[in-house]
């Protein structure tokens, strides 16, 4: 899908009103937008909101062999997506250039910058380390995906807990977290991307610009840097010459905002901490807002199944009849169909019988509209029971049927051979209902 | 990575807020969900099912490519994204099965050569991972307004070695358990949509788990419209 | 909230049809069904005769109902297909028309709208113009007040465009103009250089276009303003300043979270300043 084309009239109103030191959303020209963090259930998920951008970051770990010239340190790998669902014109399995540039740039800040201990790591030298795979997701794109990447990145690496090893002579032992809890990785520093972008050649400078501002400027100057006041990487892009003092103010900006930064981290880690050893209620259930009218909860509803029994008995005593005509094999049609088709367990033919039932199942439901369903759920169809737009006769609607039978025909052929392969009685009593259904 | 997602779990079931153990089966675990909350698709959900979680986006009906044009209906596409790692087979099958019953329940037929795009996102998997699927892709179809027939929802149950029934299992249970069953039924008639089962079971075991998740979808249906009155409860 | 609960319980016990005038105003959902109000009558065979005599019997007066976004004809009732509101809106025959009021980001385009579309391309005759829909309308260089084949309209692409769709259905590429019938401008054209444009949802345009709204009163009120309202969710301000544009275009914005009251507060609070 193609992004909405950026007007003339936006254009020169973001440039007019960045000379006025104005900004869309009613920012100050070093504004940092709100940030948001919030943290799963599991360790090492978090979901960072920097404005409208969601990033969503979640770290794994592996024992795997290491890499052979540094065969003490374990192996850190950053792979950020981007998903369609922050943008429309995100393709899915796309290299783009900006995915390649965000991920090297993310690399450089975290990996390059040593802020993960690897040597701590290593469990055997020269066989077995570690190796911490973090995955970060674009939710939402409403511009300056890097700042909110990376502190979704350094975030999860402080919330993880790895599983705890011990080495015995060669004998390597993983202990579950009931039996020993699992331990933090021994982070550095935390190094965080400040983005600044630049209007007119440099002349106008914004801090995270958001998505339309990025549409409209000349340049962005992207600086990591810890706490301590070090740079871990910086990166200038868009081909603007930037004087010495713009780059030197930039980065007293950028010291400022990652003290901000850094100071909300370790308060929502110690906040989730906290509550996990009061085991009170955490998790993305809880960041929820609830005063939202977009939000909405239901607590644990009980459900009853007693009557569960009696009512799949009603239904098979119901059905049987016409399971015993076997013997009058009609010839195969198409139209017999289904919608979850199974491919899962295509491969167990000692649970066709059962399979045969659910499609069945499923096709009454969605194309024999007129037909009372004899394995479902008798009980619960009132007296209309055509599902109804099927039911009217206009033209468009008839369509809506086709296209679904064509693939549904291909699938149908491949289960009858595979039926052929394993006979049984269940074909037969299939084709059967069917008639009965026609 | 398969050791990776094992060890989650594991973190999971011993951390995870769910307070021991929960009744005789019957009940669902607590449901939250959060609409338009993101600000770039046409419409989103957040859909939680106890500890899992599902963020889903729909664009549509949206320019569609040349190949991938239906000249009387809606292309409906659905894109599963794992949390961990790159999509597989595993969620090639997910896809597949919630756009089987998508394409159920949506009028494509209204906007031709369209697109229909449906992106989720697991945010996190403690079980009913695929009932969760189908709960958020609904209440996002919903959110972005594309014309539906009727709603649908996702109850997943499992049947463990006595043959006692579990509705809306965490992954603990689906682990343990004999058979897990996942039904998608529609809001009108509760007819089912799709099913995918996995495990052995007998004939009276698969309706006995129909009906459950037939009782089952009541709830999940009143839960719907209940936060889609409250949404539009200022307008 | 307090409406929940019945409605749910009713629509459990199988008795999913519902009189379509019951539920005016409420928020109903994909799947739900209406009654329309000729069905409500009595028509059993006691009921006809206690209908008052006619003058000809034979031929019934025919309601016309208009059947408006959201819902579907299906044999003798209505299927709502988006969720929404039920809204209806009386004609003189006694039918009327019924829809559902959603809130949908998403444009589709319809015969007859107005609305803001920016120039994507110009390719021979035709501008290609994106107005958020699922394809680009065209719109030829003959459709603007005055335009003749010497003298074509200068229409840049990126610019903004105010027109009207007068052919958009789901199976043909819609097409505008900037002109209405008698070949007037009536308004329409090339939107000015300067001024914000920005989205909102398609509901919250339908409010303010309303005939009867008081938020473009209000708003107007406040500082001097140029403004346009596209049914694609589109709307373009201009202020006398930078400023007032901004204040302008995040008041809308937030029209939408906003009830009355709050509304009112703001604006008060604002033309104090």
């Amino acid at each position: 899908m193609k992004e909405t084309p950026l007007s003339n009239c936006e254009r020169r109103f973001l440039l007019r009103a960045i000379e006025e030191k104005k900004r869309l959303d009613g920012r100050q020209t070093y504004d940092y937008r709100n940030v948001k963090i919030s943290f799963g259930t599991d360790y090492g998920c978090c979901i960072v909101e920097l404005g409208k951008t969601r990033v969503l970051g979640q770290v794994s770990c592996e024992l795997v062999s290491p890499k052979l010239n540094r065969a003490t340190e374990g192996i850190l790998f950053f792979n950020l997506e981007l998903s369609q669902m922050a943008a429309p014109a995100f393709e899915p399995g796309r290299q783009s250039d900006l995915l390649v540039k965000l991920n090297r740039l993310l690399e450089r800040c975290l990996r390059n910058s040593k802020c993960i201990d690897t040597e701590s790591l290593c469990v055997v030298a020269g066989e077995k380390v570690w190796q911490i795979r973090v995955d970060l997701h674009l939710l939402n794109h409403d511009g300056n995906i890097i700042d909110a990447a990376s502190i979704a990145a350094i975030v999860a690496l402080c919330h993880f807990r790895r599983p705890d090893v011990s080495v015995q002579g060669d004998e390597v032992t993983l202990y579950t977290p009931e039996e020993r809890d699992p331990v933090p990785l021994s982070i550095h520093h935390m190094p965080i991307c400040v983005s600044f972008a630049f209007f007119q050649q440099g002349t106008y400078l914004l801090v995270d610009p958001n998505e339309r501002e990025e549409r409209v400027m000349d340049g962005l100057l992207v600086i990591a840097m810890n706490k301590h006041r070090e740079i871990c990487t910086i990166q200038s892009s868009g081909g603007i010459m930037l004087l010495k003092d713009q780059v030197l103010r930039c980065s007293k900006i950028a010291g400022v905002k990652v003290a901000e930064i850094t100071e909300l981290i370790q308060k929502a880690l110690e906040n989730d901490q906290k509550v996990r050893k009061e085991g009170g209620k955490f998790g993305f259930a809880e960041s929820i807002a609830n005063q939202r009218i977009t939000a909405f909860k239901m607590e644990k509803a009980p459900i009853d199944t007693s009557d569960v029994e009696e009512k799949a008995e009603g239904i098979i005593a119901e059905a049987e009849p016409p399971a015993e005509v076997v013997s009058k094999p009609v010839l195969w049609t198409p139209g017999t169909a289904q919608i979850g088709e199974g491919i899962e367990n295509s491969w167990g033919n000692l649970e066709d019988s059962e399979k045969e039932e659910e499609e069945g199942g499923d096709d009454e439901a969605i194309i024999l509209d007129s037909i009372k369903m004899e394995t479902g759920e008798v009980s619960d169809i009132g007296n209309q029971d055509a599902p109804i737009v099927l039911s009217d006769s206009e033209e468009e609607e008839m369509i809506i049927l086709e296209p679904d039978k064509n693939p549904k025909k291909i699938r149908t052929q491949t289960v009858n051979t595979k039926q052929e392969k394993a006979p049984s009685k269940k074909p037969v009593k299939k084709r059967k209902k069917k008639r009965a259904a026609n | 990575m398969e050791w990776a997602t094992q060890t989650d779990t594991k973190v999971r079931t011993e951390t995870g807020t769910e307070s021991g153990p929960r009744g005789p089966g019957c009940s669902l675990r607590h449901f939250a969900c959060e609409q338009n909350l993101l600000s770039r698709p046409d419409g989103s959900a957040s859909f939680l099912q106890g500890d899992t979680s599902v963020l889903a986006g729909v664009y549509g009906p949206a320019e569609v490519k040349v190949s991938k044009e239906i000249f009387n209906k809606a292309t409906l596409e659905v894109i599963l994204r794992p949390k961990i790692g790159l999509p597989g087979v595993a969620e090639k099958t997910r896809e597949r099965l919630i756009r089987n019953t998508c394409e159920a329940v949506v009028l494509g037929a209204l906007h031709p050569r369209t697109s229909i795009t449906v992106v989720l996102q697991v945010v996190s998997d403690a079980g009913s991972l695929l009932a969760c699927c189908l709960n958020a892709t609904c209440m996002a179809l919903v959110d972005a307004g594309v014309p539906m027939q009727a709603l649908f929802c996702g109850v997943t149950c499992t049947l463990d070695s006595d043959g006692a029934l579990v509705l809306d299992p965490t992954a603990k249970q689906e682990k343990e358990a004999r058979a897990v069953l996942t039904f998608a039924l529609d809001s009108v008639e509760r007819k089912l949509l799709m099913s995918t089962t996995k495990g052995l079971y007998s004939n009276a075991e698969f309706h006995q788990c129909l009906a459950a998740a037939q009782a089952a979808s009541q709830h999940v249906f009143r839960f719907y419209r209940e936060s889609l009155q409250r949404r539009y409860s200022k307008s | 909230m307090a409406e929940a609960v019945p409605v749910a319980a009713e629509s459990f016990a199988g008795c999913r049809a519902r009189a379509a005038r019951t539920v005016l105003g409420q928020v109903v959902l994909p799947g739900d069904e209406l009654l329309l109000p000729e069905q409500e009558d009595p028509e059993g065979p006691g009921g006809a005769g206690e209908r008052p005599l006619r003058l000809n019997p034979g031929t019934r007066t025919r309601v016309r109902v208009v059947c408006g976004p959201g819902l579907r004809r299906c044999g003798n009732r209505l299927l709502v297909t988006k969720c929404g509101r039920l809204r209806h809106k009386e004609s003189g025959s006694g039918g009327g028309v019924y829809w559902v009021d959603s809130q949908q980001k998403r444009y589709v385009p319809v015969k007859g709208d107005h609305v803001i579309g920016i120039v994507t391309a110009k390719s021979g005759d035709i501008f290609k113009v994106d107005v958020g829909g699922s394809e680009p309308a065209s719109l030829s260089y003959l459709a603007f007040e005055g335009a003749t084949k010497r003298n074509r309209p200068n229409v840049q692409v990126g610019d903004l465009i105010y027109g009207q769709f007068v052919v958009a259905n789901k199976d043909m590429e819609p097409e505008m103009v900037c002109i209405d019938s008698c070949g007037r401008a009536n308004g329409m054209g090339v939107i000015g250089q300067d001024g914000l444009l920005f989205k909102v949802t398609l509901g919250l345009i339908r409010k303010l276009l309303a005939p009867d709204c008081e938020i473009i009163q209000e708003v107007g009120k406040l500082y001097p303003l140029e403004i346009v309202f596209g049914m694609n969710g589109r709307i373009w301000v201009k202020a006398k300043t930078i400023q007032q544009t901004l204040i302008l275009a995040n008041i809308l914005e937030a029209c939408e979270h906003m009830t009355t009251d709050q509304r009112k507060q703001i604006f008060s609070r604002l033309a104090e300043t």
